[in-house]
Formats: C-alpha cells, sequence, structure tokens
C-alpha cells in the first residue's frame, strides 16, 4: 500500500532576472512510494530533488498537484503530516554549547512528547557522547546524530536529504546500516543523494530527476538493464571504493 | 495563559540559554559601568575646594585663623610655601591660594590678604568667592566676638534625598530591560535563521505562537536575573533607595520584558540579516532612549513631541517604573500608564505572532 502518494507536483519561482515570469523548480511530478520501502531520488544539482521533498515535508508551498502522505493532504494539513515525519536536513546546525541529549529533549518537547535520550542515541551509536555538543561530532557523528532528531517523533517516514555527502567511507557505511536497521522496523525511508554506489546498494526502487521532471523511476536492476551501456569487453572487476576499503579496512573513524 | 506545552518547552529553552553565561554576564556590564558613573558624577555633594594657604605671620591669630579654614569642610586646605604653591595653581592642583601677610595680627586693621587664582577657572571662582568671603565674615566675627545679627537655617521638606541617580534608575532599568529584551530575541532569531535552526524547528509541528510563548518565556527569566543583579548593584554598592513595593516593581518589569521581547521577535521576523536587524533595531531604540523619559522627564521636552513621546512603550514601562521606585505609588494609582502598557501588550504579541510566519522566517 502507498504511504506517498504524489500527483503532478509542481512549484514555480519567479525568474532570478525578469521578476514577471517563472520557472518551474519542479514540474509535475507523480511517485507512489510504497510503505516499508527505501526510495531514492537521483538527479544532478537543481534538477529539484530538495524543492520536491520540501513540499512533501511542508516547509514549502505547494503551487500545483496534490500530495498525500499516510492518507494525509500535505497542502491542507501540513502539521499533521509533520507529527508522522522524521527529517534529516542537508545543513544540521544547532543551538550553541547544547548537549546531544539536550537537543533531543528539546526536539521532543516540540512534539509535545519525552524521549529516554539514552535510548535514541544508543540506536545511532552515539551514547558515549550524550554529553558532547554538536560542534564536537565528526561529520559522520553529527549525520548519525541529525538522524536521531528526526527519530524522536518515531515517524511513520523518514526523508533524509543527501545524508552521506561529504563522510568518508567507513562512515558512509555505517550509515547505511543504520538506514538499513531502521527500513528493518518497518520505517518507510525517501533519500535524495548523488552517490550511486548508494542508490544502487540502499533503495529499493529509484526515482531519477532532471529538470523538475521525473526522467526514470524502477528498481535498480531494472534500469540498469533498461538504460545501462552494454559492458566493456574485459570488464575490470571492483572499483577504487573496493581498493580503498580493502587498503584502509572497515572499521569506523572518528 | 501559558500551556502546558508552552511551559515545558520554555523550561527546555531557559536551560539551553542559561548555558551561556558570559553573554548574560556580559550584557550586565555596560549597564553598570553607566550607573556608577552616574553614581560618582553627581554624587549630590560638592566637592571641597582645594585651597592653598601661604602664613608668612607667625602670630597666634595667623595660625587659628588657617586652623579654622582647614576645619572647614568646604576646603582642602595645603598649607605651604608661596613659590610651591603657586606652581601647584599653575598646574591646576590647587583652585586658590591664600596669602597671610607678615603682619597678620589680632591688632592689625585692613589687614590684605592676597588671592591667587586661575583666571581659567573664573566660572568657579564666580561660586566660591562668595563661599570664601562667608568664611572670612564669620572667621573675623569670631575673632572680634560680634554675634551675628541673623542666622539662615535650611530645612529639606523632602522627607527622602532625592538624588539623580535615583531618579535615573528606574528609567534605566526600563532602557536596559527594552535592549535585553529585543537582543534577547530579535538579534537570535536571526542568528537562528542563518544557522539553519529555525529551519530544523519548522519541520516539527510546533505552531508560532507556541514557539514565540515559550521562548518569551524561557528569556523573561533570563531578563529577570539580569535585572535583579542591576537592582542589587544599584541598592547596595550604590546605594539608591528604591520607595516603592517590590512585588508592583517586578510585575511592570515582567510586563515590559514580554513587550519588549514580542517586539524583538517583530524585528527578527522582518530583518533578514544581523546587519538589517541591528539597523531597525536602532530604529525601534534610539528615538525611545531619548523620547521616553529615561534620562530625563517628558514634562521637559518641547510641548510638540510630547504627545508622541509619551504613547512609546518604554514611556509607559519607565514612568511606571520610576512612579513605583521614587514615589511608592501603588498599581491603582498608575493606571493610565498601565493601561497603556497591557495595550502595547497585546499589540506586541499579536503582531509577533502575525509576522513570524514559519515559512518566512525559516527560509
Amino acid at each position: 500500500m502507498p504511504i506517498i502518494e504524489v500527483k503532478d507536483l509542481a512549484k514555480k519561482y519567479p525568474l532570478p532576472d525578469k521578476k514577471s515570469e517563472f520557472f518551474y523548480a519542479v514540474d509535475g511530478i507523480s511517485l507512489s512510494i510504497e510503505a516499508g520501502e527505501i526510495f531514492g531520488i537521483l538527479g544532478p544539482n537543481g534538477a529539484g530533488k530538495t524543492t520536491t521533498l520540501e513540499m512533501l515535508e511542508g516547509l514549502n508551498d505547494i503551487d500545483g498537484g496534490t500530495a498525500f502522505i499516510d492518507g494525509i493532504d500535505v497542502a491542507a494539513d501540513p502539521y499533521s503530516v509533520k507529527e508522522i515525519i522524521g527529517v534529516q536536513l542537508q545543513a544540521n546546525e544547532y543551538f550553541d554549547n547544547v548537549s546531544l541529549s539536550e537537543l533531543l529533549t528539546l526536539f521532543a518537547a516540540l512534539y509535545a512528547r519525552e524521549v529516554d535520550t539514552n535510548e535514541l542515541l544508543g540506536k545511532v551509536n552515539l551514547l558515549d557522547k550524550a554529553q558532547a555538543k554538536p560542534d564536537n561530532l565528526s561529520g559522520g557523528q553529527k549525520q548519525r546524530f541529525s538522524i536521531a532528531c528526526a527519530l524522536v517523533n518515531t515517524p511513520k517516514v523518514l526523508f533524509l536529504d543527501e545524508p552521506t555527502t561529504g563522510l568518508d567511507p567507513q562512515a558512509k557505511h555505517n550509515l547505511w546500516d543504520l538506514v538499513r536497521e531502521l527500513n528493518n522496523a518497518g520505517m518507510t525511508i525517501v533519500l535524495t543523494t548523488h552517490n550511486m554506489e548508494e542508490a544502487e546498494s540502499l533503495c529499493e526502487r529509484i526515482a531519477i530527476m532532471d529538470h523538475g521532471k521525473l526522467i526514470a523511476e524502477d528498481t535498480p536492476q531494472n534500469l540498469i538493464l533498461k538504460h545501462a551501456p552494454n559492458p566493456p569487453q574485459a570488464p575490470l572487476h571492483g572499483n577504487i571504493e573496493d581498493v580503498f576499503l580493502a587498503l584502509t579496512g572497515h572499521g569506523l573513524r572518528d | 495563559m501559558p500551556t502546558k506545552l508552552q511551559l515545558h518547552l520554555a523550561k527546555v529553552f531557559l536551560k539551553i540559554f542559561l548555558r551561556d553565561r558570559q553573554s548574560i554576564f556580559f550584557s550586565l556590564f555596560f549597564p553598570i559601568i553607566f550607573m556608577t558613573v552616574f553614581a560618582f558624577a553627581n554624587n549630590g555633594e560638592v566637592d571641597p575646594i582645594e585651597l592653598g594657604i601661604v602664613n608668612n605671620s607667625p602670630s597666634a591669630v595667623a595660625n587659628d585663623f588657617s586652623q579654622m579654614l582647614m576645619d572647614n569642610p568646604l576646603f582642602e586646605v595645603t598649607l605651604g610655601e608661596g613659590e610651591q604653591l603657586r606652581t601647584e595653581l599653575v598646574e591646576g592642583n590647587q583652585t586658590m591660594v591664600l596669602i597671610l601677610p607678615e603682619g597678620f595680627d589680632a591688632g592689625s586693621d585692613g589687614a590684605e590678604l592676597q588671592l591667587l587664582v586661575d583666571a581659567a577657572q573664573v566660572q568657579q571662582l564666580s561660586l566660591i568667592m562668595p563661599l570664601l568671603e562667608q568664611t572670612l565674615i564669620s572667621i573675623e566675627r569670631e575673632f572680634r566676638n560680634i554675634e551675628p545679627m541673623f542666622t539662615l537655617t535650611v530645612e529639606d521638606v523632602q522627607a527622602r534625598s532625592q538624588r539623580y541617580l535615583d531618579f535615573l534608575l528606574p528609567g534605566l532599568l526600563a532602557f536596559t530591560l527594552m535592549q535585553l529584551s529585543i537582543a534577547g530575541s530579535g538579534f537570535n532569531i536571526v542568528e537562528y535563521r542563518r544557522k539553519g535552526i529555525l529551519k530544523r524547528l519548522f519541520v516539527t509541528p510546533i505552531r508560532p505562537r507556541d514557539f514565540i510563548a515559550s521562548i518569551v518565556m524561557a528569556r523573561m527569566a533570563i531578563v529577570l536575573i539580569q535585572l535583579t543583579v542591576l537592582i542589587l548593584v544599584a541598592v547596595l554598592a550604590l546605594d539608591v533607595t528604591i520607595v516603592g513595593n517590590f512585588v508592583s516593581f517586578y510585575f511592570i518589569v515582567m510586563l515590559g520584558t514580554f513587550i519588549f521581547l514580542c517586539l524583538g521577535f517583530c524585528l527578527g521576523s522582518v530583518a533578514k540579516t544581523q546587519q538589517a536587524v541591528m539597523a531597525v533595531g536602532n530604529i525601534v531604540i534610539f528615538p525611545q532612549i531619548f523620547l521616553s523619559g529615561v534620562f530625563y522627564p517628558i514634562e521637559s521636552m518641547p510641548e510638540l513631541i510630547q504627545p508622541i513621546a509619551k504613547i512609546l512603550p518604554l514611556s509607559f514601562v519607565s514612568t511606571a517604573m520610576r512612579e513605583i521606585a521614587n514615589n511608592g505609588a501603588s498599581l491603582l494609582s498608575i493606571a493610565p500608564s498601565l493601561l497603556g502598557i497591557a495595550l502595547w501588550f497585546v499589540i506586541a504579541f499579536v503582531l509577533a505572532t502575525r509576522l513570524f510566519v514559519w515559512k518566512e522566517v525559516a527560509n
């Protein structure tokens, strides 16, 4: 059963040099995301991935079409949608001088809830950092923490915007494990990425966007069968990432 | 009345704000300096006049005479040699030098006392000369055993002493309250936006009015702590008297803080950058410093400006605080100011919730 249903979704912005004319950052996208799926949205910069997510999250007005999450109309009732989704944004800065567990308490309070901060931090493998400040975390830890923040309301759908950008391979694989774990527990996950390996190995289905339009949508397998060029005569086995990991190991770095 | 959610959130925010102890106490630095300077600049007592005496007469009368001047609290007397005191006068270390001639004695008639002055201080001299002459006359009277024909007794009808600092303090507190509040909400909002924190908060289902109310309550607690420190410094260290009821005084302080925190929210919502919020903030803050009777009474302003000055939020707050602190007014007797404060209370909160639109503020 689809948990997210998007039909002809559109977002228009005035042109930077001609304010009276518009361009469509998202131009009539239709998607149907199943409950329990890991769904990836790919596309070059400016394709409209983040704008699409922001409309689904209630951060941005919907200029055309409809979006339903768990049967709730996002445009009509954004506050109810926010109750059941968790969001990790690209930028993740927090209040100064506040520890991780205090921040989690704050986010829970914003949902009028109370949480067991240790349990949440344990889930994202940051229990030993409970009293640390976000500024003192590494890139991977920061991403895991922002996922912890997105989990305070035990959401049905988790949106991740480029979660592994800027992470080293160890941190990246660790984050993928976390995403799989959450997904195994039944959470629907929608993520955007520039990392093809991430899309291929993590996502059950992929949508590729360009110029605000959806240009392909299917499982990674089917997309490769349909669109990938034939392999060369003597294919290389493995890739540079395999080499990097073989040389530096899978151990997580702080 | 605050809801449970707002109170809970306010408690969490308060804990977060309290972390920033440095800025909480550094923002008190300026008002404390300000108060201290005014306390010492206007401490109500006249500085003693520095008077150098060159006693060239060996007589007992001359000795007694200089002794009497020394005993007079109006003068700070230095005895010395003519040359040395003259140099000190030129350097500005003495206000004047009095030279008693050699023949100064009980029997001498019309002995000429010489007074050396610095013409650069002529203005001061016009004040000092009568004082000096009067002292000389009274000393002469005593020597000649003449009873004065009449004496003048001055009685202060005001039961308590009112220094300028006593007048200034409530206004200064009101002004500080405004600054701390506007900075506490407005400037912070812009900072939160710049860091993307507002956007992150916007992802959660928190409503603007709950967000504003909880931030305002948490900030109010901080501002109350700050003002209490200032009041303690004023009362304990600078000997300022607060006549009125402290509960009423704090009641006004809380209402005022609420108003300016909400106005700060409006600024933070309208201005998009740190520079813009500073500029817009100054437009709100500066006219009120001069027009709201903080440093001198509104009544002493030009007739034309008075009606505008009187309806500024800071005017109502500082007037109410001053009436309570200086004259011990009850809340009932300052009803007009209270009404003004109530109106601004509503205006500020409605404006803040209207202007703070998540979509526009967060992005």
